[in-house]
C-alpha cells in the first residue's frame, strides 16, 4: 500500500516535470497578463483617486492626467492576447501529453497481449486508454502551469502594491498564506476521495459494456427491470462518490473566498479609517497619494487570488492524475524482451514444434493445466489434439503461440526453445485459426488483408478461392466492401471462419494451429470448413485442437488430453 | 416550474444550438435537449433551488466588490457610506452563499444524470431484442458514460449562468442608468455583447466541430476496444504495428479536432474580455467627464467596482457557448439511441400470453432487412404443446431467425405466428418471452459470478435447484472442482472457463428458467461424442411436460422426438420422427 503510494506520488511527479516544459508559455502568458492586469488597476486608481480629491477639495474643475486613459486600452489589449497566447499553449500541452501517454498505455497493452483480458476486463483497458487520459487534459493543461503560477505571479503582483502601499501588501501577503494551508488540509481528502470516484466510474463503465453485449440475454430472460435497477445502483454510487470529492474540493476554494473577503475588507476598513484620519488632521495634500494607492490595492486583490484560485480549480485535475496514475501503473511494464545473442530467427521452410515435458498452471487453486505433456510433430506433419472442453487444448495452443511461457519444461521450435526465439520471427511463422474470429470494425477486405496488407490483389483473389470466400461473397450486399460489424453481425459462424481461413492463406505461414475451428459449425459447414483448412495443410506443421469425428479426415499423429495429461496417442506422436 | 424557468431562458441557448439538423433520424440538437429537460423533471425542484442560491452567491459577490469600494471612497469624502457591519455581512454571504450554491447544484445535477443513465438503459433494452446489430457496443459505451457525463455542463454551465447573466443585464443597466443614462445604454450593451452575444456566436459556429469532436471521441474509443479485444489476433499476425497506427490515427484525428475547438475558444474569451475592458473603460471616461456626462465621483467609484465584478461573471458564459455545440451534439446521441429503436417496435399489444402454448406458424415470409435475402419464404409448422420437435439444417438456412420470430425479437413480413391461437403480435413480448427460454448460439455470460449468472434465469431459484440445474446441463461436476463454486467470478464473457463450459453454464441458465418452451440452439456444442449421447438422453428426462424446440445441424438418434423438420430454402420439410 505505501510502496503503491509512493509510486503513483513518482508517477504524478515525473508527469508534472515532463509537462512543465510545454507548459512554461502558458506560465509566461498568465505571469504578463497579471502584470498587466496590475498597470490597469495603477491607471484605473490613478483616475479615480483624481476626482475623488478633486471632488472633496472643492469640486471645481480639475484637468486629469492624460496618460491612464492611453495606457488602459493598450494594456487590455496586450492582456488579451496574453489570454489567446495561454489558452492556446495550455490545450497544446494536454495533447502534446496525452499522446503521448496514449501510445504509452497502447504500447504496454499491446505487450500484454491476450494475457491481459484474463484478469481485466477490456471495457476497463478501454476506458483507461480513453478516459482516464482524456481526463489528464487539465493535469497538463491546467495544473501543471497553476502549479507554478500561483506562487509566481501573487509574488509579482506584491512588489508593486509594497511599493504603493507596504501595509496593503502585508495583508495581501497574510491573507494569501492561508491558502495553500487550506489546499493542503482539503487536498489530501480530495485525492483520497477521488480514487475512490474513479473505481466506481470504471466499474459503472465495464458493468454497463457487459451489459450492453448482452442485452439481448436481459430482455429475453425478462430481466430488464432488474438489471436496469442495478445499473441505477451503481449510478448512485457514482454520484455519491463523486460528491464526496466535490464536497472537500469546493471546501478548497471556498477557503480561498474566506481569504479574498477577509482581505478586501480589511483594505477597504483600515484604509478608510486612514483617509479619515488625513482629513481630521488637515492633510489633505497628503490625501490624493494615499487614495490612489488605497485604490490600487483593493483593485489588487481579485487580480492577486485569481492564481491562487486558478489553482484550485485545477486541484481536481491532480487528483485526476492520480487516479489515472493508479489503473496505469497496474498495467505490466513494457519488458524488451532479452533479444540476447541467443535470440534467433526460425527457419521458415519446414518448422518441427515439440513440447518437453510441459507443466503450466493459471491459478494454483484449481490445480494445474497441464502436466507433463511431451509430443514432437516433425516438418510438414499433422498432430490432432483430442480430448473433453477443459482438457487443457487451449493452453497448449497459447503457449505454441507465445502467449504464456511454460512454467516447467521446454516448447521447441526447429529444437530452439521458444523464448529465445524474436518475437517477430515467432508470429511470422505461426498461423492461428481459433473457435470464433475477431472481426474489425470495417469492411470484408480489412479483415482479411488484416492478414497481410499489403498483399496484391492476385493474392487476396488467391486466397478468397482457397477459403471458399467467394461462395458467400454474391450474397453480402456490397460484397468485399461490406462493413462488419462488431462481433461480426450479417456473418455467419461459418462465414466468420472462412474469413480466418482466407487470413491463415495470405500470411502463408509453415506453422498452423488450429483451435477448435469447427466447434459452432453444422456437419455440412464443418466438412467444407475442414476440406478447406486440409488445403491450407498442406506442406504445413499443423496442430489441430478438436474434438469433431470429421477430423479423421486430417492424417497423422493424434494424442487424447484428459485433466492436463496425455492419455493415449496414435502414430509417433 | 423549472422548466418554465428553463423556458424563459431558452432563447439563446436554442437558437445557439438548433444550428444545422444533421441527424438522419430528423431529431434537431434543440428537440433532444427538449427531451433531456423532460427527463429532469424528477429533480425540478433541486435543480431550481440550485439556480436561486447560485443568484444569491452572485449578487452577493457584485455587492462586496461595490460595497469595498464605496467604503473607502466614503472615507475619502468624509462620510460613512458603507458599514463595517453591512460588508461583514455581505463577505460572509458570499462565501457561505457560493460554497452551498455549488454543492446543491452539483448534487441536483448527477441526480438528473443518474435519472437519465437509467432511462437510456432502459429504452434501449426496449428495442434491443434482437441484439445490437451494427450499433456497437464501444460506441455505446462513449454514449452513456461521455454524452450522459457532458451532459451535466447543460445545467451548471449554460442554464445556470444564464439565468445569473439574465438577472445580472437589467440590474446593472437600471443602477448605471440611474446615474447617467447614456452610460447605461453603452455598458448594458457591451454586457450583452460579452455576456449574450459573444456564446451564441461561437456556439453557432462552433456547432459542426463540436459534433465532430464527439464523433471523433467515439471513433478512438471503437478502434482501441478493437484492439483490446482482438489482442489474440494481433499477436498471431504480429499486428501490433498496424493497430497501434490504427489508434493513433484515430487519436491524432481527436486531438486535432480539440485544438480546433480550443483556438476557437481562446478568441471568443479573448473578444469577451475586451467588451469588459471597454466598458470600464467607458466608465472611466465618465468619470474624467471625457465624451461622456460627469459622474459625481462616488458614484462612479460605485459604478467601476460593479462593472468590474459583472463582467467578470460575464465571461464564464463564453465557455458555455463553446460546449453549448458539445451538449447539443451529445443530447442528440443519447436521444436518438435511445428513442428510435423504440418507435420502430412501437406495438400496441396488450395481452397476455394464453396458458396453451401451441405454437403455429402460418406461411411465415421473413428476412432480416431490404436489402437482406428472404431467409423464410412460406414456412408454416406446428408445434402443439408439450411436443418434442428438431429443426435442422446447415447455418444461415434460418433456424435462428426461427427463434428470433418465436420470442418476438423480429416480426415476420407476411404471414401468422400463432401462440395458444392467439397471433402473438397481439400479445405482450414479455409476456410471450416468459413463456419461452432460448438458448442461442450468441447468449451471454456476464461478467458476473456463476450463482448470478445462473439466476438471470429464474432470480428465486434456490441452491438445489441451481444444482439440479448444473447437474442436467453436464455441468456440476466442473463447478464443484472450482474452489469458490458457485461464487466463482466468470469474467469477461465466461473467459475464466472453456468454451464448452461456458456454454453448459448457459444451458442450465436455461433450463433453469421455468419457461414451458425450450428453444435450445445446439445445446450440445462444446461436448464431445460420448457427453454429447449423455447430456442429450438427460435433456430428455429433463424437460419432461415442457415444450422443445432443438435446432442442430444433425441428431445424434438419441434424442426422443416427436417430429422432425429439415429447413431448407427458407421451407420446412418433414423427415421422418
Amino acid at each position: 500500500m505505501k510502496n503503491e503510494k509512493a509510486a503513483i506520488r513518482s508517477w504524478t511527479r515525473l508527469q508534472s516535470r515532463l509537462g512543465r516544459h510545454a507548459a512554461r508559455s502558458v506560465v509566461g502568458s498568465g505571469l504578463l497578463s497579471s502584470l498587466a492586469g496590475i498597470g490597469q488597476a495603477w491607471c484605473v486608481a490613478v483616475v479615480l483617486g483624481h476626482a475623488l480629491v478633486a471632488w472633496r477639495v472643492g469640486g471645481q474643475e480639475s484637468i486629469f492626467p492624460a496618460w491612464p486613459f492611453l495606457v488602459f486600452p493598450a494594456l487590455a489589449i496586450v492582456r488579451a492576447l496574453c489570454m489567446i497566447k495561454a489558452d492556446m499553449a495550455a490545450a497544446q500541452a494536454g495533447i502534446i501529453a496525452r499522446r503521448r501517454l496514449r501510445g504509452e498505455v497502447m504500447t504496454s497493452i499491446l505487450a500484454g497481449g491476450p494475457a491481459l483480458l484474463r484478469r481485466t476486463h477490456s471495457g476497463a483497458l478501454a476506458s483507461i486508454v480513453v478516459d482516464r487520459i482524456e481526463a489528464l487534459d487539465g493535469f497538463f493543461g491546467r495544473w501543471v502551469p497553476a502549479s507554478v503560477l500561483w506562487i509566481v505571479a501573487p509574488l509579482a503582483i506584491l512588489v508593486p502594491v509594497g511599493i504603493a502601499q507596504p501595509r496593503a501588501a502585508l495583508i495581501l501577503g497574510i491573507c494569501g498564506i492561508v491558502v495553500p494551508f487550506g489546499q493542503a488540509v482539503f487536498g489530501i481528502g480530495a485525492a483520497v476521495a477521488s480514487r475512490n470516484q474513479f473505481l466506481a466510474m470504471t466499474r459503472l463503465q465495464s458493468r454497463f459494456l457487459d451489459r450492453i453485449k448482452g442485452i439481448a440475454t436481459i430482455v429475453l430472460a425478462g430481466r430488464t427491470e432488474d438489471e436496469t435497477r442495478r445499473l441505477g445502483a451503481a449510478a448512485e454510487e457514482l454520484r455519491l462518490r463523486t460528491m464526496k470529492v466535490l464536497r472537500v474540493a469546493f471546501l478548497s476554494s471556498a477557503s480561498i473566498d474566506c481569504a479574498m473577503v477577509a482581505a478586501f475588507i480589511l483594505l477597504a476598513v483600515l484604509d478608510g479609517r486612514q483617509a479619515l484620519a488625513m482629513q481630521a488632521n488637515g492633510q489633505l495634500e497628503g490625501l490624493q497619494p494615499m487614495v490612489v494607492a488605497s485604490l490600487f490595492a483593493l483593485l489588487a486583490v481579485p487580480e492577486f487570488f485569481a492564481p491562487l484560485r486558478g489553482l484550485a480549480l485545477a486541484y481536481q485535475d491532480r487528483a485526476h492524475a492520480q487516479g489515472a496514475a493508479t489503473a496505469i501503473l497496474d498495467l505490466p511494464d513494457v519488458i524488451e524482451r532479452p533479444v540476447l545473442e541467443g535470440a534467433r530467427t526460425v527457419n521458415a521452410n519446414g518448422v518441427m514444434v515439440a513440447f518437453d515435458d510441459v507443466g503450466f498452471t493459471w491459478d494454483p487453486a484449481r490445480g494445474p493445466a497441464l502436466e507433463h505433456v511431451s509430443f514432437t510433430v516433425p516438418a510438414g506433419e499433422t498432430l490432432v489434439m483430442a480430448g473433453a472442453s477443459g482438457a487443457g487444448k487451449s493452453t497448449i495452443m497459447e503457449l505454441l503461440l507465445g502467449f504464456i511461457t511454460p512454467q516447467t519444461g521446454r516448447v521447441l521450435f526447429n529444437g530452439a526453445p521458444l523464448e529465445s526465439i524474436v518475437p517477430d520471427a515467432l508470429s511470422r511463422v505461426v498461423s492461428w485459426i481459433g473457435q470464433k474470429p475477431v472481426l474489425f470494425a470495417g469492411s470484408l477486405r480489412d479483415n482479411i488483408l488484416f492478414a497481410k496488407p499489403d498483399a496484391n490483389e492476385a493474392e487476396l483473389a488467391n486466397a478468397l478461392r482457397s477459403a471458399a470466400v467467394d461462395e458467400f461473397l454474391p450474397s453480402l450486399p456490397d460484397g468485399l466492401d461490406t462493413q462488419i460489424g462488431e462481433g461480426g453481425f450479417g456473418l455467419s459462424g461459418g462465414q466468420a471462419q472462412r474469413i480466418a481461413i482466407a487470413r491463415a492463406y495470405l500470411k502463408n505461414a509453415p506453422v498452423l494451429l488450429l483451435d477448435e475451428p469447427t466447434a459452432h459449425l453444422d456437419p455440412a459447414t464443418e466438412k467444407s470448413v475442414f476440406e478447406s483448412l486440409q488445403r491450407l495443410a498442406v506442406g504445413r506443421t499443423v496442430i489441430l485442437a478438436t474434438h469433431s469425428a470429421a477430423a479423421h479426415m486430417f492424417k497423422g499423429r493424434r494424442i487424447d488430453l484428459q485433466n492436463g495429461r496425455i492419455v493415449s496417442r496414435q502414430g509417433a506422436a | 416550474m423549472i422548466t418554465q424557468d428553463h423556458a424563459a431562458q431558452k432563447p439563446t441557448t436554442a437558437q445557439a444550438i438548433t444550428g444545422t439538423p444533421h441527424h438522419a433520424a430528423g431529431l434537431t440538437d434543440w428537440q433532444a435537449i427538449c427531451v433531456i429537460f423532460g427527463l429532469w423533471r424528477r429533480q425540478a425542484m433541486r435543480l431550481f433551488v440550485g439556480a436561486l442560491l447560485a443568484l444569491a452567491a452572485l449578487a452577493c459577490g457584485l455587492a462586496l466588490m461595490q460595497a469595498s469600494g464605496l467604503r473607502l471612497a466614503g472615507c475619502v469624502l468624509g462620510e460613512l457610506v458603507v458599514t463595517t457591519a453591512l460588508l461583514r455581512w455581505v463577505g460572509v454571504g458570499r462565501v457561505t452563499l457560493r460554497y452551498a450554491e455549488r454543492l446543491f447544484a452539483h448534487d441536483a445535477m448527477f441526480r438528473a444524470l443518474a435519472d437519465l443513465r437509467v432511462w437510456f438503459f432502459h429504452s434501449l433494452a426496449h428495442g434491443a431484442a434482437a441484439g445490437l446489430g451494427f450499433r456497437r457496443a464501444g460506441d455505446m459505451l462513449s454514449r452513456l458514460v461521455s454524452d450522459i457525463g457532458t451532459l451535466d455542463g447543460l445545467y451548471l454551465r449554460i442554464v445556470v449562468p444564464l439565468v445569473c447573466a439574465g438577472l445580472t443585464f437589467p440590474a446593472l443597466l437600471v443602477i448605471i442608468g440611474r446615474q447617467s443614462l447614456a452610460l447605461g445604454l453603452c455598458v448594458g450593451l457591451l454586457f450583452a455583447c460579452a455576456a449574450f452575444l459573444v456564446p451564441w456566436l461561437i456556439a453557432r459556429s462552433g456547432q459542426k466541430a463540436a459534433d465532430q469532436a464527439a464523433h471523433l471521441l467515439a471513433h478512438l474509443r471503437i478502434s482501441v476496444l478493437d484492439l483490446v479485444g482482438g489482442l489474440r489476433e494481433i499477436r498471431a499476425f504480429g499486428a501490433e504495428g498496424r493497430m497501434l497506427a490504427r489508434v493513433q490515427a484515430a487519436d491524432a484525428a481527436l486531438l486535432q479536432g480539440q485544438m480546433a475547438l480550443a483556438r476557437r475558444a481562446a478568441f471568443a474569451n479573448a473578444l469577451a474580455f475586451l467588451f469588459g475592458q471597454m466598458a470600464i473603460f467607458l466608465v472611466l471616461l465618465a468619470v474624467g467627464g471625457v465624451m461622456l456626462p460627469k459622474l459625481h465621483a462616488l458614484e462612479g467609484v460605485s459604478i467601476l467596482f460593479l462593472s468590474v465584478a459583472a463582467f467578470e461573471s460575464a465571461v464564464t458564459l463564453t465557455r458555455a457557448g463553446l460546449q453549448a455545440g458539445i451538449m447539443g451534439a451529445s443530447a442528440s446521441r443519447v436521444v436518438e439511441m435511445a428513442v428510435q429503436p423504440a418507435a420502430a417496435h412501437a406495438q400496441t399489444a396488450q395481452k397476455d400470453a394464453p396458458e396453451d402454448t401451441h405454437i403455429r406458424l402460418d406461411n411465415v415470409h421473413f428476412r432480416w432487412a431490404e436489402d437482406r435475402a428472404w431467409v423464410l419464404k412460406g414456412l408454416t409448422l406446428d408445434i402443439p404443446a408439450g411436443s418434442r420437435v428438431a429443426i435442422l439444417g446447415p447455418s444461415g438456412v434460418g433456424k435462428s431467425s426461427l427463434a428470433a420470430l418465436l420470442l418476438r425479437a423480429a416480426t415476420p413480413q407476411t404471414g401468422q405466428i400463432l401462440l395458444g391461437g392467439e397471433d402473438i403480435t397481439t400479445l405482450r413480448a414479455d409476456s410471450v418471452r416468459t413463456k419461452m427460454a432460448w438458448l442461442s448460439q450468441a447468449t451471454h455470460l456476464f461478467d458476473d459470478t456463476i450463482r448470478a449468472n445462473l439466476l438471470l434465469g429464474r432470480p428465486d431459484a434456490t441452491e438445489d435447484e441451481l444444482w439440479k440445474a448444473l447437474d442436467e446441463a453436464a455441468v456440476s461436476e466442473v463447478v464443484r472442482n472450482l474452489p469458490e463454486g458457485l461464487d466463482t467470478w466468470l469474467g469477461e464473457g465466461g473467459i475464466r472457463l472453456s468454451g464448452g463450459q461456458g456454454r453448459r453454464i448457459a444451458l442450465a441458465r436455461t433450463l433453469l428458467a421455468p419457461a414451458p418452451i425450450l428453444i435450445l440452439d445446439e445445446p450440445a456444442t462444446g461436448l464431445d461424442a460420448q457427453t454429447e449421447q449423455e447430456f442429450l438422453r438427460t435433456l430428455n428426462a429433463v424437460t419432461e411436460g415442457r415444450t422443445v424446440i432443438l435446432i442442430a445441424h444433425r441428431l445424434t438418434g438419441v434424442e426422443k422426438l416427436d417430429r422432425i423438420w429439415r429447413l431448407s430454402d427458407g421451407l420446412a420439410k418433414a423427415a421422418a420422427a
